[in-house]
């Protein structure tokens, strides 16, 4: 016994004598690319307006980006798409750093700047709306490259939905990536299509008839599937969706008292009586798929494909719209002022917007789940209009028909509300 | 039937004992395991095989290892006298020292963490190894001590005497005498301050940032709500070392478990 | 000859006190400054006491917190102080020679690991929920009682005493081992019966050091993470979570305010922390 232990010890201390040279995570590695020192481009300089340049001066970097980890589906096609594609491509390493909810990062940024910590830790963030507003706002992000990227001709700048992000200009500081569109999802085998709740007034009288079998994700971090549901009670309870595209304190005012009424009515039929609410879709479907309650949340152009796919909710799960209000968007990514492998992230930025990457991140079996950012009567190129042809085809019976999608479609509203629904929420309903 | 009814306690507690470790394995092997269902009906490696696969479960892994690896290595380093002088040696003062050792292991690591915060930013240590091992070191030194200083006490000097009187050279005395003698506390308390290192949330991620990522940080963040196949997967992934280690000191566990506060 | 190896007992402690001393006093220096809302990387140097009187205000949620925390420490330090007195009795009257690994197996299972094992297992769609419908008891999740993420912290107390139960066993076993037995055959040869015997021998035996661990346990419970963040709901919330949240957010006023409330979590902490030393002292 003594000697196994004596030899446990020993092997210790020959093991941290010899184990392998890790370096420190957040070693700023702009210096770090060997081969582009001698070339123009030196510490990670580069034109970005010779995308060859960007491409030399990001070969060897190591981009860190940071996502929203919430999903292991986004998790694994993330790692295994692009992080193999960059690597095989471009020689570049992804490192993938999984996030709670992106404001994380934004703090991040904004503690690095606190501490005047240039470069920083961040390359690329996976964001929209009041995170965008906020590190816009504060001067933190790298401007004027998104309509650089080659890829940015397959985007429509012209769209409103696009180039205002919760109602900011997004000012070629952020490149969409994907869009989504909030859906509802049930279980075939438990309810019937035309027993379905079709609007928010109908959905209250549902409730309360089921008690306890419907319940929404939490508006706050991780829950921004929770605050979309309630915006699109406002709007509804409002009348429309148009005046909550600018910020106006008095619009908020007249409306917010009877969308905490209609949410405090909802209340006692909920789930738990409202006495506690799921915080993000991942616990929402575990409710859904253990029969706790009837309908789960979606942003996914999939539907309830990806779930099923995943084996987390059962194979008879499906989704739907009311017929108004489901709100929709274009998430994008935005590189930090003191990111430091822009280079990289430039490269990564362009890489989401290829159209064959675009139609992998629609199929229910990649795990992804949400749709294009590009518009596809943009792609001239024969090969990539088949394959995000077929991509479409492939949806299947777990997502929502595109023409009921379409029709319920309306942007979502200015950022300033994010905060404001999310923190009166804790107060006038959850606290109440 | 006395003996029955004690044989049957005894067994309920165990079961007790080893059911989140079944539970676990449960979950980790099956999918589409919903309520109502009893048991899985679907037995699969799909999730346990793509959490291994998920590059980020590797490499919390290798990392958390090797903090750890890091933190009970220079404990042990930085424990090691200060123990020896506790235990053996009276001198004036010593009470204060214990003290000063005692108090990281009743101030809160979540202080402890929030305080460090912005001076590990500051001065680049934030989100590094070397900030994390540093926090780490709090929490674990003075079990280190601890552990060390009661074997010291009961450790009889004579022995290295006789060794240096039959003419061994200090350093041999101390590797076949010293050592030797103190084994079984030294691996408790390398293992220790090994696991504590192993499990610790906050302090990573205070200081680490979220660039620093172990295997609790993934596990707390999959937990409440993630796909129940993920989390058991990661939960027995997280297990393995300490299970390793209390079937490994089963023995010295006797007499030091007391030690080792809950903290761990 | 004697100090062969220890030139002077400071030289031996230099290492491991410099640690202890910087980093410790660093922090609770960083931690006073912030809380008095100086936070010089952002130029912010006027010392200013509306963190305390935010954190403080009667309307505060601070209050409801500290009184959501109290009620887990104490119920879960006394629950599992009455049942670990129990068990070990019972354990020392019938020895096993496994009893001990039994016991710190639970060490394995560190608390998040443990939480997680309570949430799959109790929550109204759990394992026990499902075998309940098995044999009938419930039909539906929500028959099933609700027994974590509860309003009353039910959840948060059971994942306490599943760790802290084996943890006192561990201290009451030791004792009653390392003291003779005799005092029991006395009292059992003077007629005494169990109960009796229990409450006049074994209780005072132990008493001091069941207190002193007991109160390491309740102030370790009443100081962490983890286990509320986890197994309790979004409001009320234990004190350790309140001040996590605050010191996140990126609002830095709040960042003050979380600070605030880390200190007066130590503050309570290491009052029961001197009290427990003091009474295990005593045993000595």
């Amino acid at each position: 016994m003594k000697h196994i232990v004596f030899l446990i010890v020993v092997f210790t201390l020959l093991l941290t004598a010899c184990s392998p040279n890790k370096p420190p995570v957040n070693q700023p590695s702009t210096t770090s690319a060997p081969g582009v020192t001698d070339s123009p481009t030196i510490g990670g300089e580069f034109d970005i307006n010779d995308w060859d340049n960007v491409l030399a001066s990001a070969k060897g970097q190591t981009v860190n980006w940071y996502i929203w980890g919430g999903s292991d589906g986004i998790n694994s096609f993330v790692d295994t798409v692009y992080g193999q594609a960059l690597k095989e491509h471009y020689g570049i390493t992804l490192n993938r750093v999984p996030l709670a909810d992106t404001v994380d990062a934004v703090n991040q940024v904004l503690s690095e700047k606190q501490a005047g910590k240039d470069p920083g830790a961040v390359d690329l963030i996976w964001i929209n709306g009041e995170n965008f507003f906020t590190l816009k706002q504060a001067d933190l992000l790298y401007r004027d490259w998104a309509q650089k990227l080659p890829n940015s001709k397959y985007v429509n700048w012209e769209n409103p939905a696009i180039n205002l992000d919760f109602g900011n200009p997004v000012d070629n500081m952020e490149s969409p990536w994907s869009s989504a569109q909030f859906q509802f999802i049930y279980d075939s085998a438990r309810l019937n299509e035309d027993e379905l709740p079709r609007s928010y007034a109908d959905l209250k009288n549902w409730a309360c008839t089921h008690p306890g079998r419907f319940t929404y994700i939490a508006p706050g971090p991780g829950g921004f599937l929770g605050t979309r549901f309630v915006k699109g009670a406002l709007y509804e309870l409002s009348g429309g969706a148009e005046q909550w595209q600018k910020f106006e304190p008095a619009t908020w005012e007249k409306w917010s008292p009877e969308l905490w009424n209609y949410l405090n009515e909802l209340k006692p039929c909920l789930w738990r009586e409202g006495e506690t609410y799921p915080k993000d879709e991942s616990e929402l479907v575990n409710l859904f798929a253990n029969n706790e309650v009837d309908f789960s949340m979606t942003n996914d152009i999939t539907g309830a494909g990806r779930w099923i796919a995943d084996g987390r909710v059962p194979e008879t799960a499906r989704a739907f719209v009311f017929d108004h209000y489901m709100i929709g968007d274009f998430n994008y990514v935005a590189i930090p002022y003191n990111a430091p492998n822009k280079a990289a992230a430039l490269v990564l930025a362009n890489l989401l917007l290829e159209p064959e990457f675009q139609a992998a991140q629609i199929l229910p079996e990649n795990g992804f789940g949400l749709g294009y950012a590009i518009d596809v009567n943009r792609v001239r190129d024969e090969a990539a209009q088949s394959v995000l042809k077929a991509a479409a085809a492939k949806l299947g019976d777990a997502a929502t028909p595109a023409s009921d999608l379409a029709r319920s479609l309306v942007g979502d509203a200015a950022a300033e509300y994010q905060n404001l629904i999310e923190q009166d929420w804790l107060e006038f309903v959850l606290q109440d | 039937m006395k003996y029955l009814t004690t044989s049957s306690l005894r067994l309920i507690l165990y079961l007790i004992l080893i059911a989140p470790f079944l539970l676990f394995v449960a979950y980790a092997f099956s999918t589409r395991w919903f309520f109502p269902h009893p048991f899985p009906i679907e037995w699969t490696v799909f999730t346990f095989q793509r959490v291994l696969d998920d590059t980020r479960t590797i490499s919390s892994m290798a990392q958390g290892l090797w903090i750890a690896l890091l933190v009970s290595v220079l404990s042990l380093i930085l424990g090691f006298p200060a123990a020896r002088v506790l235990g053996l040696r009276r001198f004036r003062g010593r009470h204060l020292v214990w003290m000063l050792f005692f108090l990281p292991t009743i101030i809160p690591p979540l202080a402890i963490g929030m305080g460090l915060n912005i001076l590990f930013l500051q001065i680049g240590l934030a989100g590094t190894i070397p900030g994390v091992v540093l926090a780490h070191i709090i929490p674990t030194l003075p079990y280190t001590i601890f552990t060390l200083s009661s074997a010291f006490a009961r450790f009889d000097e004579n022995y290295e005497f006789q060794a240096l009187a039959l003419g061994a050279s200090p350093i041999q005395t101390f590797f076949k005498v010293t050592l030797r003698l103190m084994a079984p506390s030294l691996v408790v308390a390398i293992l220790f301050a090994f696991l504590i290192s192993w499990s610790q949330y906050l302090l990573t991620l205070l200081i680490g940032g979220g660039q620093i990522i172990t295997l609790p940080i993934l596990l707390f963040s999959a937990a409440s709500g993630g796909n129940p196949s993920t989390i058991a997967t990661l939960s027995l992934l997280f297990i393995a070392p300490p299970v390793l280690v209390i079937v490994a000191t089963a023995r010295s566990l006797n007499r030091h478990g007391n030690e080792i506060r809950e903290q761990y | 000859m004697r100090d062969k190896f220890i030139f002077s007992p400071w030289l031996s402690l230099a290492p491991a006190m410099t640690i202890v001393l910087i980093l410790l006093g660093a922090s609770l220096f960083y931690a006073i400054a912030e809380s008095l809302g100086i936070i010089s990387v952002i130029g912010q140097n006027e010392i200013t006491l509306s963190a305390f009187r935010d954190t403080l205000n009667f309307h505060s949620e601070f209050w409801i917190s500290l009184g959501f925390s109290l009620w887990i420490s104490i119920a879960s330090t006394l629950i599992s102080s009455a049942v670990a007195l129990l068990l070990a009795v019972w354990l020392s009257e019938h020895r096993g020679n496994t009893d001990t690994l039994a016991l710190n197996w639970n060490l394995a299972f560190p608390h998040l690991v443990w939480s997680v094992a309570l949430l799959l297992f109790l929550s109204q769609s759990g394992l026990l929920a499902r075998w309940a419908a098995m044999i009938g008891l419930i039909s539906a999740p929500v028959d099933f009682p609700v027994l974590v993420r509860d309003r009353f912290g039910i959840g948060i107390i059971l994942s306490y005493l599943g760790k802290e139960i084996p943890f006192l066993t561990l201290i009451i076993l030791a004792v009653l081992r390392s003291q003779s037995v005799e005092y029991d055959v006395v009292a059992e040869n003077l007629g005494a019966s169990k109960w009796q015997r229990l409450r006049y021998v074994t209780i005072p035996q132990v008493l001091p050091a069941l207190l002193a661990g007991a109160l390491l346990v309740f102030g370790f419970i009443f100081s962490s993470y983890e286990v509320p963040a986890l197994l309790g709901i979004g409001y009320p919330r234990a004190l350790p979570v309140l001040a996590l949240r605050s010191f996140l957010d990126a609002d830095l006023r709040a960042r003050s305010e979380g600070m605030v409330i880390s200190l007066i979590i130590t503050f309570i902490v290491m009052v029961v922390a001197v009290i427990s030393l003091r009474l295990g002292e005593r045993k000595e």
